[in-house]
């Protein structure tokens, strides 16, 4: 179909800026999402792929060709948007068959591919009906129709599923996710719902405050979030995020409130001697913790009392606080059910642990090996105070 | 209890949708006296108003000069016929033919449908344009959209004068137009000034209708391939429906009541129903007018306005709600 390639794409609005100097690439034939919390600039982004806005600086590239100029007319995508923005003074067929009467096609064509494409989202029995007089998760459907009709080489989705209820927002995900695959084609999906994006998306894109956090597969974002706002962005409930103190005697080791102590084995010793940190921050997701009366053997303990118990039915989140106050979430079994103020331990295996540069939010492993990790976060410095500047 | 139902049916004419929620039964004693104080507070307050439309109407069926609608009087048919054959002054002997009263419904037409045409095409596109494009001095511009509607016409009207004497003295002497042309330039300028003066405040009521409609329903539009101009005839213009609606028997009222404009520039052999009741009322014509058949000329006068009433009370009530707008 299309790959979509976006090189140091910039939008302002007047003083604010809504999207900085993001570069992306949209595979083509992939279901790719752009997950980012409410005022992140993800439907920005979405608008500027499909040419309601122009970018302020930066190129928007299909199969390499610069599109950044052309009218949303010119692009063949079709767009679902969060309100569907069905037309309401036209029917069902209508709403279908708009895109292709604007192309003048014959009357024939025109009445066999709507119909082809309502069965296909079975909403063939409402073509006489208006908008107002379906559900909404029927309107979603024509919305989707209207935007697959004229077969485009691009599907836009801006979180079309936030307005519906919760088990119509299921079956439909799966729906969706089986007629991308049949289709092939292109789509970039919107959302704010991270467990839409992970279970649907070929390729997830974190945005936050108009910049681009981190690209990969679902298991990428979700096992090695590249910087702490991911890791404390994505999961249900996100990573835990502990600040401990680094010592040096003589390897370096992390010490963490509690009593625990990590080690870490190379190369990551190495990059936290490199970097000479004096603090790190710890990251483990919840599930990945074990609770228990003792602590176990190679595995990083800390001791903390129990807060609060939720019991979520299959399955328990408990939170502890360790002993200088820092709050710990543990999902257990459903059969463990400690009490409040009781003294637990949390066992988190070593190689389930994360830790983060403090000062830059970097993930360590993620930062380049000892020599080129200070002109890396150099160069980022800059580009941080350039953005600044510009944001003056 | 005949009483009661038809003050309910006054308020329910006034009121449908709540009427019909609480029925008189049901309401609580104190509220039930508040209720007919207000009904009581606003018949006294449009008694004066509907007492002179009734001896209006009562007069124009009477054979005899009456002065309250009181009065004993038999019915006739008879100003009307006087007024459809022309004989409009019958006391002066004066002879007219038939086709002078229909020239003036015509004429009165004309005024109304131009004025209602020049607002309608004009205000629609600058309101569309006021509520969707970002132009240098746009917020400049509606704010003195406003201030042109504060000014009354009449105080236009020297300025305006002006401009037709020198036109009309071009278009005469130095053209030699002929008396049809002048004529019917005349038509066109009262047209035009007259509409001038409904352009601005129109503008705003159709920027109304035009900035609730989602952003994305034209973006939608876009997307699907539509021109900018298609996106306008084909998704805005059947969305404001209602408001074209509002806006056309608007302008058409205004047309059509009009009479500063009309009497300044329009030539005497053209009165318009308004220009002629009030040419029968002014000066010392009312001392040999009869004022039955002027009767008859107002009541005619008066149809527009009831048509309005009776057929656009729904359009304009989801005209105000903005129904079948919203996305």
């Amino acid at each position: 179909m299309v790959e979509v390639e976006l090189r140091g794409v910039w939008k302002r609005f007047g003083d604010f800026v809504a999207v900085k100097n993001v570069n992306l690439r949209f595979p083509d034939g992939k279901f790719s999402s752009i997950l980012g919390p409410s005022g992140s600039g993800k439907t920005t982004l979405l608008y500027l792929i499909a040419g309601i806005y122009k970018p302020s600086r930066g190129e928007i590239l299909f199969d390499g060709e610069d599109v950044s100029q052309l009218p949303p007319n010119k692009r063949n995508v079709g767009l679902v948007f969060q309100n569907y923005a069905l037309y309401p003074h036209m029917t069902v067929y209508e709403n279908i068959a708009f895109p292709l009467t604007i192309k003048g096609l014959p009357r024939g064509e025109i009445e066999e591919r709507v119909h082809s494409v309502a069965r296909m989202l079975h909403i063939d029995e409402l073509l006489d009906r208006y908008p107002h007089q379906i559900s909404g998760g029927q309107q979603q459907r024509v919305a989707l129709a209207r935007a697959l009709v004229k077969e485009p080489a691009l599907l836009l989705l801006d979180e079309p599923l936030s307005n519906l209820d919760a088990l119509v927002r299921l079956e439909i995900r799966g729906e969706l996710k089986r007629l991308q695959r049949r289709l092939g084609i292109t789509t970039i999906y919107v959302t704010h719902d991270q467990s839409e994006a992970l279970a649907m998306a070929d390729l997830i894109a974190v945005i936050h405050r108009g910049e681009i956090q981190q690209v990969g597969s679902p298991e990428d974002v979700y096992r090695r979030p590249r910087n702490l706002f991911v890791a404390g962005f994505i999961g249900m409930p996100p990573a835990n995020l502990v600040k401990a103190t680094v010592t040096r005697a003589p390897a370096p080791c992390v010490v963490i409130a509690g009593g625990g102590e990590y080690c870490p084995g190379e190369p990551l010793a190495s990059k936290l001697e490199a970097l000479g940190l004096e603090a790190v921050v710890v990251a483990f997701r919840p599930e990945d913790v074990v609770l228990g009366e003792h602590p176990m053997e190679d595995y990083v303990s800390l001791e903390a009392e129990v807060y609060v118990v939720e019991t979520l039915g299959r399955e328990n989140l408990v939170t502890l606080r360790l002993p200088d106050g820092q709050a710990v979430k543990a999902i257990t079994s459903p059969l463990l059910n400690p009490r409040p103020g009781d003294k637990m331990y949390v066992n988190v295996e070593p190689s389930k642990i994360l830790l983060y540069d403090p000062e830059t939010e970097l993930n360590i492993e993620a930062i380049e090996a000892a020599p080129a990790a200070r002109p890396v976060s150099l160069a980022e410095a800059s580009e941080r105070r350039r953005a600044a500047q510009e944001e003056d | 209890m005949q009483g009661e139902g038809l003050l309910a049916g006054l308020l329910g004419s006034l009121k449908p949708r709540r009427r019909r929620r609480q029925p008189t039964e049901e309401l609580p004693l104190a509220s039930r006296a508040v209720g007919y104080t207000v009904i009581a507070a606003l018949l006294a307050a449009s008694l004066p108003i509907i007492l002179s439309y009734t001896l209006l109407v009562e007069l124009s069926f009477s054979a005899s000069f009456i002065a309250t609608p009181f009065e004993k009087t038999s019915f006739t048919l008879e100003n009307w016929r006087l007024f459809f054959q022309g004989r409009l002054a019958p006391t002066a002997a004066q002879i007219y033919t038939p086709s002078y009263i229909r020239r003036m419904i015509l004429d009165t037409l004309i005024v109304a449908l131009g004025v209602m045409g020049v607002v309608v095409a004009s205000a629609t596109p600058a309101a569309y344009a006021f509520s969707r494009m970002n132009f240098r001095g746009r917020g400049a511009l509606m704010r003195f959209l406003i201030l042109l509607h504060a000014f009354p016409g009449v105080a236009l009207i020297i300025g305006v004068y002006a401009i037709y004497v020198y036109t009309y003295r071009r278009l005469a002497l130095g053209l030699h137009a002929g008396e049809a042309a002048l004529l019917a330039y005349a038509f066109l300028y009262v047209i035009v000034a007259r509409a001038s003066l409904e352009i601005p405040m129109s503008t705003w009521l159709m920027k109304g209708f035009f900035d609730r409609i989602p952003w994305e329903v034209e973006w939608a539009a876009l997307i699907d391939g539509a021109s900018r101009l298609r996106v306008f005839t084909r998704i805005m213009l059947p969305l404001v429906k209602p408001g074209l609606a509002a806006l056309s028997i608007f302008s058409f009222m205004a047309g059509w009541e009009e009479l500063i404009y009309v009497v300044v520039f329009l030539p005497s052999k053209a009165p318009t129903l308004a220009s002629y009741i009030h040419s029968q009322l002014s000066g010392g014509a009312i001392e040999t007018a009869y004022l039955p058949v002027v009767a008859a000329a107002a009541v005619v006068y008066l149809i527009p306005t009831i048509l309005f009433f009776v057929f656009t009370q729904s359009l304009l009530v989801e005209a105000a709600e903005g129904a079948g707008v919203k996305a």
